[in-house]
């Protein structure tokens, strides 16, 4: 079998542009002139940025989305291919340090239309109610302004937009069913189920993850391919990019792409007035808005207050708090490999697919506080590579020699809550980049409760490893996502923004992604990160033009409207438990 | 090395009679196994993407010759292609060049290293320094064996000579960049797809076994066989890293 029946795939000759191989754009967009005072400027249209440019341009607001990286053709600038797809992510220059630097970059920073949601793997599990009072419940960090009630509405509506394929009881934090149903397993998922049960540790089974089990509208089901993080040409994995974006266009929001925001400007009266942005040329453009929304995640978005610093802020736009880039947090990531007899062949299936949070919530047999997840992983052969390379030091021979194995090989991720800490944070570094901005340093440093946490994690995740049939068990240490460093809170003296986004210091400027999170739990952070920001939305719209005319603070939860949702997407799935 | 004559002491041997076994177009355990093969499934973006790869790797603008020439002595050791014919060996050396040419980044830089054209005019320095102070010669001149040793010395961060640039870099994090880049070109080629068994691209036509380890009816089964590495290499091992949970002790050790 050598050729398809029909000939090779070609990508169609239309000048179309092109979400998966059916999705229709609506195009030629709106196009604001920068003289227009518009309503909102959005920096950043990746998970928070889409799904708020799509919520405000429905609801009739004049938007502008500043994207730093490009507006996606999936089918024709995406590769099934790992070496192929660096352009996906943020490889602009950044510094990292501290005693535990994290690797940036692939590893957890998006650019261009869809942001992260475009390379994640999208396990999408809600945080637990526990993780909204921390430091009520177990004396660290600190707690939410919000409860999960709060936020609860939202998961539910953010589950049924992607949607969430996944089991019909979820056992953990607030029990809740999926509108998709689970996916068949991998090997690797295989293998978690089988460990799992011989320690009679319940699991998770095809999901929770933002991946289509079944097609859904013009966006066609997972094919198993394996190349999730690579940007899922399919079109079954969701991004905001083909979620949230086609709506916004459509209700008349505008996106600039390769659009690279630089300050923030402050006019009178503490109030900002509009960004700076260089355009993929290198000229320079002001946009002029009644309001900005930073939506930039947890490096870029500290890195443009910081670097808005001007007289009254002589530290950083909205930074009297002295929080700006403090209390960062990446979770541990830790990767447990294990050697099977028989072949696994782990670059089936989408690398997120079973998990179990057993080991979530505070245990007070332990000698620390929170807890952690396992998941299912699936490295494709480079980063295997890299994994073998840490795990084993491997080189050489050694190397060639361990990845012919690369079949026999199954994964599981541990996801373990790191602490928010104010030494964890950015900062601006002396270089600059082609721009001429300063480019963003990064410390980070474990503390005591999370080293006894991620080695308590190890141990787990390899005694599920070992209890599944693997003969051999490695690890390779590392770190995962990253939320915080512009944090909500009630008070302005320990926090940037409130519990709607908003910063303390300046009334019509809000941040809205996730670095507005104050802890992390040990659920990956996309879901929240869109919840949260479907929910700024409806507080934005209930404001209507409050915002752009008053410094009155209304601190009243917003009603959820879920006549906001892309069309065909509310509504539909079957009900959730209550 | 004539590619007709090679040099057998760099082969890997039968395990059994500890034959040298002759370099072939495929090594590895899936022999008839080519997703090259199955180009005409793929989208045309990734079918353009890896056809290039294999027909027209880079050509070299940032390196000179000379470096060039070094920076393959070494990457012939962190990931040895011996067991290759001359024509089935995996360019490593090109696609470096052009990300180094192109100045791409990862997205970030250790505080604790330079940039990564600096590191690289930084890390021949002291690759040579270390020939130097363990074999007395440029790495380039020394015998096979005794360049293994110096990359092992490299590797281990033990005993290093070249105190004063390693000052100025994390030897680990220069390790971690080397066989990074290593990787990125060897295993990105389908050739080592082939190799290793690994399916490639599956866009727009699917995997469907996804249960078991079991092949697609165009992939194959493994057929093992056991093999020792070439005599006188010493990367033929393994560390358990196991016991060292935190990122900075397993990659970040330092000197002292």
């Amino acid at each position: 079998m050598k050729t398809p029946l029909l000939g090779p795939f070609k990508t169609p000759k239309s000048n179309a542009h092109l979400l998966g191989p059916l999705q229709k754009i609506h195009l030629p967009m709106k196009r604001f002139s920068e003289s227009d005072e518009v309503d909102y400027v959005i920096v950043g249209c990746g998970s928070a940025g889409g799904v708020l440019l799509q919520r405000l341009a429905r609801a009739g607001f004049d938007v502008v989305a500043l994207e730093a990286g490009p507006f996606w053709d999936t089918e024709r600038d995406w590769v099934s291919d790992e070496s192929g797809s660096h352009q996906l992510y943020w490889e602009d220059p950044r510094v990292t340090g501290g005693s535990d630097p994290l690797a940036l970059g692939a590893n957890n920073c998006g650019k261009g239309v869809g942001g992260g949601s475009v390379h994640w793997a999208a396990f999408t599990p809600r945080f637990h109610p526990s993780d909204f009072e921390v430091y009520t419940r177990d004396g660290v960090a600190v707690d939410w302004p919000i409860d999960y009630d709060v936020i609860r509405p939202y998961y539910e509506q953010l589950e049924l937009e992607m949607p969430v394929a996944g089991p019909a009881y979820y056992p953990w934090g607030h029990p809740h069913g999926y509108p998709y149903g689970p996916h068949p397993m991998g090997g690797v998922g295989n293998a978690l189920i089988k460990g799992c049960t011989a320690l009679n540790i319940p699991v998770s089974i095809g999901g929770p993850v933002a991946i289509l089990s079944g097609s859904h509208g013009d966006r066609p089901h997972c094919i198993y391919r394996g190349f999730c993080i690579q940007g899922c040409k399919v079109g079954a994995k969701a991004s905001t990019l083909i979620t949230h974006v086609p709506d916004a266009l459509k209700s008349g929001a505008e996106i600039r792409d390769n659009c690279m925001a630089s300050r923030i400007e402050l006019g009178k009266n503490h109030r900002v007035t509009g960004v700076h942005y260089f355009d993929r040329d290198g000229n320079t453009h002001f946009q002029r808005a009644r309001a900005v929304i930073i939506a930039g995640y947890s490096i870029e978005t500290p890195r443009l207050l910081l670097n808005s610093a001007c007289p009254g802020f002589e530290d950083g736009l909205a930074n009297s708090s002295d929080t700006v880039g403090r209390y960062m947090m990446a979770q541990a990531g830790n990767v447990v490999l294990g050697r099977f007899d028989q072949p696994v062949r782990m670059y089936k299936a989408p690398p997120a697919h079973a998990l179990t949070e057993e080991f979530y919530e505070t245990d007070p047999k332990n000698d620390f506080a929170r807890g952690f997840a396992i998941q299912t992983v699936g490295p494709l052969p480079i980063a295997f590579g890299k994994e073998m390379v840490a795990a084993k030091r491997a080189w050489g021979w050694g190397l060639r020699r361990e990845m012919m194995d690369y079949n026999h090989w199954a994964s599981f991720g541990l996801l373990g809550e790191i602490l928010p800490w104010p030494d964890n944070r950015v900062t601006l570094a002396d270089e600059t980049d082609r721009f001429g901005l300063r480019v963003a340093h990064v410390s980070f440093n474990l503390h005591d409760n999370d080293k006894k946490l991620i080695k308590a994690a190890k141990e787990k995740t390899s005694e599920v490893m070992h209890a599944a049939g693997a003969t051999e068990v490695v690890q390779e240490a590392r770190f995962a996502h990253l939320v915080g460093a512009a944090r909500m809170g009630s008070d302005p003296r320990t926090s940037v923004v409130d519990k709607f986004g908003r910063t303390h210091d300046i009334s019509n400027l809000f941040v809205c992604d996730g670095s507005i999170l104050p802890t992390q739990g040990s659920a990956n952070p996309g879901l929240t990160i869109q919840a949260l920001a479907a929910r700024t939305a409806d507080y934005l719209i209930s404001q209507r033009d409050a915002i752009f005319t008053s410094d009155k603070r209304e601190m009243t939860e917003p009603a959820l409207r879920t006549e906001l949702a892309p069309p065909g997407t509310y509504g539909r799935g079957i009900p959730h438990l209550k | 090395m004539n590619p007709n004559d090679p040099d057998t002491s760099l082969l890997p041997r039968d395990a059994a009679t500890g034959e040298p076994l002759l370099p072939t177009d495929q090594p590895g355990y899936y022999r008839g196994f080519s997703t090259m093969s199955q180009k005409a499934y793929w989208d045309q973006t990734t079918r353009d993407v890896i056809t290039m790869r294999v027909e027209q790797p880079p050509s070299l603008h940032h390196f000179t010759a000379d470096q060039a020439r070094f920076w393959r002595a070494v990457f012939d050791h962190l990931i040895p292609q011996h067991d290759r014919t001359p024509e089935h060996r995996i360019p490593i050396v090109e696609p470096l060049d052009e990300r180094l040419y192109q100045n791409r980044g990862i997205g970030y830089r250790y505080e604790k290293m330079p940039q990564d054209r600096e590191a690289y005019r930084l890390g021949k320095q002291a690759i040579n320094e270390e020939a130097k102070a363990r074999f007395g010669g440029e790495f380039i001149y020394l015998p096979h064996h005794q360049q293994d040793l110096v990359l092992q010395a490299l590797h281990d961060a033990k005993n290093i000579a070249g105190k004063q640039i390693w000052k100025q870099m994390s030897i680990r994090r220069f390790w971690q960049l080397l066989m990074q880049d290593a990787l990125e070109a060897y295993y990105s080629h389908p050739w080592a797809w082939d190799e290793i068994g690994f399916g490639g691209p599956a866009y727009p036509r699917a995997y469907t076994r996804l249960e078991r380890g079991e092949p697609e009816p165009w992939e194959v089964e493994e057929k093992r066989h056991e093999w020792l590495a070439p005599l006188y290499t010493v990367s033929d091992v393994i560390e358990d890293t196991l016991e060292l949970h935190l990122e900075s002790d397993q990659n970040n050790y330092f000197l002292e």
